[in-house]
């Protein structure tokens, strides 16, 4: 009786011409970033059409659950954004996106093709940034700031770094591949070797970033806009974030349309929306990212936020085919092999 | 017999088709994905994943610190259940409350309070540097097995003390007594007589702590270090980073079958000594602190306050303390979490992510309440030791795979048409039973049969006979199963991630949107929120129940 109810409701919907765009995205692009204009813009554009964010958890949770629900044959999103570069592989081989149509996104123009990170034409990128260390300048000796990877290596560094987990964070597997990119086949001697200045290897971000506030240890893994963020949010450069012999890893963000989805149009429309001047102009400050728009200015502080002189990026397909390998090794040296 | 057997299954059939329909199958179904291997039945992938050596190395350790968790667990837990039912003391109730205070913060928080608390830096550091005057801090118990086995107990003691408690409260009096009177000395009364009878809860909340710990993921990683990973570790990186459900789904039944193993060992040793009770009048209890043999009691309470408000507490002054616009907050982070400008962070207003929270707590609690009782009286009849170690499967599994499952039940019909709060309570309610099940089993297994056939005798139905007899003589295990499940829905994340259809945001998923979006303060403020809201749910459930209890009674 029930069913035959919401189906009657959902005919109604269907009639009265109701329209909803699902996105799935990680949680601070919601309580953080730009969603709330992105879905403020977009209803302005479309009238009579719903923009749903759906936020709940970080970006690995929400892309299994995507995955998961493809596989299981369940109703899900629209479109997914939130995509780390190092993932297409995984994205790909799981058949989440369809090709988007360039035609249909005429702000594609304005993004420089060495950002546009797949060959395939599946996946969009909507900002970018850099991994790298950031320290606490009151708690660590000018002469103990590292330059280089090496730097970190250094005995009275012992137990005052912290990381976070390559299995389970995304600037914990970007550290991992830039050390990979760095050394070649010498990476496992450096981990091994950096292990002991180690103080925690954390499940995630907020954790490392969190300790390292607490005053725990003077450097952690982070972004290259922390020294942006600090100065625009709270007028200090206490925390500074630095690039390693003029090294940083670069990550790109991306996004997609759904394979099932039968919203194409307004899919396309939002990607459009996306890549617009008046978005991407507020992805430094809400996201913390460098915008892909050619054309969007930086707002004022953000002469702080660190550009590396030698941005580092690994091959995403090669990633693909070798994160496994890479990240078995990488356990074995946790303990001890 | 025969028939009283056959309406007392039919009286735990619903219970069970639910269970079976909502959970078992899904679940069974992903489970299953590792023992397929092109269409055909295979153990390939099961031997595959345990040829492993670092898969073996995450079993060995996930079992030694699970092991360590319950030990310490218990030896911090059962003082305070002895405490809580021997004495009384003004503002016990809320002390009780606070207990449960841990089970609902996040991980991540409870990570924090340990920095601010434990840290080299922290609290207690700063204190002992100033009273010792040390140049360095003298206490390095974080990033080490220790601090992973110190915060499972600060999440299980009160397990034990609450089990405690509800088995040694519903102990006949007459029993000591008996022992007093024949002059056999307090020590040797308690191990000959009453530790005997606490065995099957202590079994019963061992069983759960152990379980808990063996899954525990968050703690150990963000405490101890990657060094020290779990077997979730291993579900995690199958399932979330290659992205391949069977090898994740293969390493989840292994895990499974280790926990529901352990269960069911610990549900055979805890019935062994479950004995049949006759209580006529509740224990008494003394005023606290009364006599100066106390002075011992307030040491060993004090140590404990350490442990467990220490962290609480720290969160709490973070949350008043961490700067905002680069001056000491005050109420300013309290200020802006209520402000409706900062609304966008959460997607909802505090308020309404509150009354969202209180709602499917107290909703799941009841129908955990009704399935739990329901199961434990369809498990006294049937007696079946491996199918009550199979209903703890909600708790024993991974939480990747319980979400996957989840995703399953969920998003088909008929659980689909439910709507998002709905289907919420629903999946809290199945998820927290088998806690009601521990707690009220082994209590109402120690009941005197006497009584209600006593009551049938007389003429009461089945049903009367429960809510006059039985019911009443399991009323402190209901409270505190309720009080349990009421902080467990409050705190819970996998469900509420894997059914959120972008409509309801509960408690904790705001603390983590607050967290994502660096407003540390904030989501300590939010925490505390989630504290104080606990316990005062806590203590209002506890209210009612034994003021209508003693209604029902009269």
């Amino acid at each position: 009786m029930r069913t035959l109810w919401v189906l009657v409701l959902v005919a109604l919907a269907v009639v009265a011409g109701a329209r909803e765009l699902v996105v799935y995205t990680y949680d601070s692009f919601v309580s953080w970033g730009p969603a709330l204009a992105i879905k403020e813009r977009f209803e302005a554009l479309f009238p009579g059409v719903t923009l749903r964010w759906v936020a709940v958890g970080d970006s690995s949770e929400m892309l299994s659950r995507l995955i998961a629900e493809l596989q299981l044959g369940l109703p899900t999103a629209d479109v997914f954004l939130g995509l780390a570069d190092v993932e297409l592989p995984r994205a790909l081989a799981h058949n989440v996106f369809q090709p988007y149509d360039p035609q249909r996104i005429p702000n594609l123009a304005d993004v420089p093709a060495e950002l546009i990170f797949d060959p395939t034409g599946h996946v969009l990128p909507y900002d970018h940034g850099y991994v790298t260390f950031v320290y606490d300048s009151e708690l660590l000796p000018e002469e103990l700031v590292p330059q280089g990877l090496e730097d970190l290596l250094r005995p009275e560094l012992r137990g005052k770094i912290i990381v976070t987990d390559p299995r389970t964070s995304s600037p914990g597997l970007s550290f991992l591949l830039w050390t990979i990119a760095h050394f070649g086949e010498g990476w496992p001697d450096y981990w091994r070797k950096l292990l002991p200045n180690l103080l925690a290897i954390t499940k995630g971000w907020s954790e490392a970033y969190d300790m390292f506030l607490a005053g725990e240890a003077p450097i952690v893994l982070s972004y290259s806009t922390d020294t942006a963020y600090s100065y625009i949010e709270h007028g200090s450069l206490r925390y500074r974030a630095i690039t390693l012999g003029g090294e940083a890893f670069r990550q790109v963000e991306g996004m997609g349309i759904v394979r099932n989805t039968k919203e194409l149009e307004l899919a396309h429309a939002f990607l459009n929306l996306v890549l617009s001047l008046e978005i991407q102009e507020l992805m430094p400050t809400t996201q913390w990212m460098f915008p892909v728009n050619a054309r969007a200015k930086l707002p004022p502080g953000y002469e702080y936020a660190l550009i590396p002189e030698k941005p580092v990026s690994l091959d995403p397909m090669l990633v693909g085919e070798k994160l496994e390998e890479w990240l078995n090794q990488w356990q074995k040296l946790l303990i001890g092999g | 017999m025969i028939r009283r057997r056959g309406a007392s299954l039919l009286w735990a059939g619903l219970p069970l088709f639910v269970l079976a329909t909502a959970f078992f199958l899904p679940l069974a179904n992903v489970l299953l994905l590792g023992l397929r291997l092109e269409d055909q039945w295979t153990l390939a992938r099961v031997r595959a994943v345990l040829a492993d050596p670092y898969v073996r190395h995450l079993f060995s350790f996930t079992a030694l610190q699970a092991l360590l968790s319950t030990l310490v667990s218990l030896a911090l837990g059962f003082p305070l259940g002895w405490f809580l039912t021997r004495y009384r003391f003004p503002g016990k109730r809320l002390v009780q409350a606070f207990t449960l205070a841990p089970f609902v913060l996040p991980p991540i928080t409870v990570a924090l309070g340990f920095f601010l608390f434990f840290g080299h830096t922290g609290y207690l550091n700063h204190a002992l540097q100033k009273i010792l005057r040390l140049q360095e801090p003298p206490l390095k118990l974080l990033y080490s097995l220790w601090a992973i086995v110190l915060a499972h107990a600060f999440y299980n003691a009160p397990v034990f003390a609450r089990f405690v408690h509800a088995a040694w409260s519903s102990l006949d009096p007459a029993l000591e007594e008996a022992c007093a009177v024949l002059g056999v000395r307090r020590f040797r009364a308690f191990l000959t007589v009453t530790l005997p009878l606490l065995l099957p809860a202590i079994f019963s909340a061992a069983a759960l702590v152990f379980v808990l710990c063996f899954l525990s993921f968050a703690i150990p990683l963000s405490l101890g270090g990657a060094r020290y990973a779990t077997v979730e570790v291993g579900v995690y990186l199958y399932a979330r980073v290659y992205v391949d459900l069977p090898r994740a789904a293969a390493l989840g039944l292994v895990q499974l079958l280790v926990t529901l193993g352990l269960a069911y060992l610990y549900v055979r040793g805890g019935g062994r000594w479950s004995a049949p009770q006759e209580r006529l009048r509740p224990l008494p209890t003394l005023p606290f602190p009364s006599r100066a043999a106390h002075g011992l009691w307030l040491l060993w309470l004090l140590g404990s306050a350490v442990l467990f408000f220490g962290p609480i507490g720290s969160v709490v002054a973070d949350s008043f303390t961490r700067p905002l616009a680069g001056r000491p907050a005050g109420l300013g982070w309290y200020r802006f979490i209520f402000s409706p400008e900062h609304n966008p962070f959460i997607g909802t207003s505090p308020l309404g992510s509150i009354r969202v929270s209180l709602e499917v707590a107290g909703f799941s609690t009841l129908l955990a309440l009704a399935l739990g009782l329901g199961v434990s009286g369809a498990l006294r009849v049937l007696r079946s030791r491996a199918l009550e170690a199979l209903l703890m499967a909600p708790l024993a599994v991974s939480s990747v795979v319980l979400g996957l499952a989840l995703l399953l039940a969920f998003h088909r019909p008929p659980f689909v048409y439910l709507s998002e709060k709905h289907a919420l309570i629903l999946a809290h309610a199945l998820l927290f039973y088998p806690f009601v099940v521990r707690i009220v089993r082994p209590i109402w297994e120690g009941l005197a049969p006497g009584w209600v056939e006593a009551a049938r005798v007389l003429g009461a139905s089945r049903l009367r006979a429960f809510l006059t007899v039985e019911a009443p003589l399991l009323a402190q295990a209901l409270l505190v199963a309720g009080a349990f499940s009421l902080a467990l829905s409050l705190g819970e994340m996998t469900a509420a991630a894997m059914l959120s259809r972008g409509e309801l945001v509960t408690l904790p998923l705001a603390i983590y949107r607050f967290l994502s979006a660096r407003r540390f303060g904030a989501a300590s403020a939010m925490a505390s929120l989630l504290i104080l809201i606990t316990v005062a749910a806590v203590v209002v459930w506890e209210w009612l129940g034994e003021r209508s209890l003693r209604h029902g009674q009269a």
